[in-house]
């Protein structure tokens, strides 16, 4: 019986028709929030501005964490040759 | 950590901040991506200076023969080749939009900034042929010294006599009045921050190669 069975393909289509409002994409920038609104400002070049600084900043993050090892590195380091000397 | 490092991330991060902001005037075909020489030219400024620091260090080595110094001087050309690298890539992608190519041989200072580069890949090769420090030490410095001569001539003597599309050509200085006098204001405190930057990676490096060293050295 397969004239019964309900036609789910149109349902899925989430080519042509939005899966939930949820994602759809806001066409009134006038009643987003604030941080929405000043992002889309300018032609976008402030989501530019943004993505360059979440790397930066990712890349400092990164070389603070290097810059944390390398000292206690150093620190063993120094400490093992002291104790070398102590010790010949 | 030092302190200085601390002004180095604010300045930098404050140079991308207004580098971004601040208004520039419209100038034909470069548009908003004229504030690629905020982040584009000092790629190559700093190189010159990490390659700079290298000779300097390569000469003192030859001079008093202290492992230290050959070490400092591999640290400061690596730092050199990495920006150097990141000024062949951004400049690529920067000609794609502006003159239509990823890459072109008729543009001189193109292909002489990556002949450049290669003339300093041939550096590192050259180190990993010697097992002995000392005389790896010597060959390299030498190498050194005469590949960091090179630059002057194949970056600015020959591209400058040359026609080409690139600012700096036709016998021309590169901020000629294609360039607009404002973006000076963040183009030198661009150039200053990733000078700051390279010398913090080269404190890293350099720190990283010592203990190294130190350790395929001192185990008996």
């Amino acid at each position: 019986m397969t004239m019964n069975k309900p036609d789910y393909t149109g349902l899925a289509d989430t080519l042509s028709s939005a899966y939930s409002d949820k994602w759809v994409a806001s066409d009134e920038v006038e009643t987003a929030g604030a941080f929405v609104q000043f992002m889309s400002s300018n032609d976008l070049i402030f989501v530019v501005l943004g993505v360059s600084l979440i790397i930066w900043f990712v890349i400092l993050l990164f070389l603070f964490r290097i810059e944390k090892k390398l000292a206690l590195l150093e620190h063993r380091q120094t400490e093992a040759l002291e104790s070398k000397e102590d010790h010949p | 950590m030092k302190f200085w490092k601390y002004g180095v991330a604010a300045w930098l991060t404050l140079v991308i901040i207004f580098g971004f902001l601040i208004d520039i005037p419209q100038i034909q075909i470069l548009k908003e991506s004229a504030r690629n020489l905020y982040f584009h030219v000092p790629m190559w400024f700093t190189m010159y200076i990490a390659f700079l620091t290298g000779m300097v260090y390569s000469i003192r080595y030859l001079n008093s023969g202290k492992i230290d110094l050959d070490i400092k001087a591999e640290t400061a050309t690596q730092v050199g080749v990495v920006f150097g690298l990141c000024g062949l890539l951004t400049g690529s992608l920067w000609a794609r939009f502006t003159w239509g190519t990823w890459w072109t041989f008729a543009e001189p200072k193109m292909n002489l900034a990556a002949v450049a580069l290669l003339i300093f890949v041939a550096y590192f090769i050259l180190r990993t042929a010697f097992d002995d420090p000392e005389k790896r030490a010597r060959f390299a410095a030498v190498y050194n010294i005469f590949a960091v001569t090179t630059i002057p001539f194949l970056l600015y003597v020959i591209p400058r006599q040359l026609p080409s599309l690139h600012p700096g050509a036709d016998g021309n200085p590169a901020f000629s009045d294609m360039t607009a006098p404002e973006l000076r204001i963040i183009f030198y405190p661009a150039v200053i921050g990733f000078i700051g930057l390279s010398i913090w990676l080269m404190d890293i490096v350099y720190r990283y190669k010592k203990l190294n060293y130190q350790l395929e050295h001192t185990i008996d």
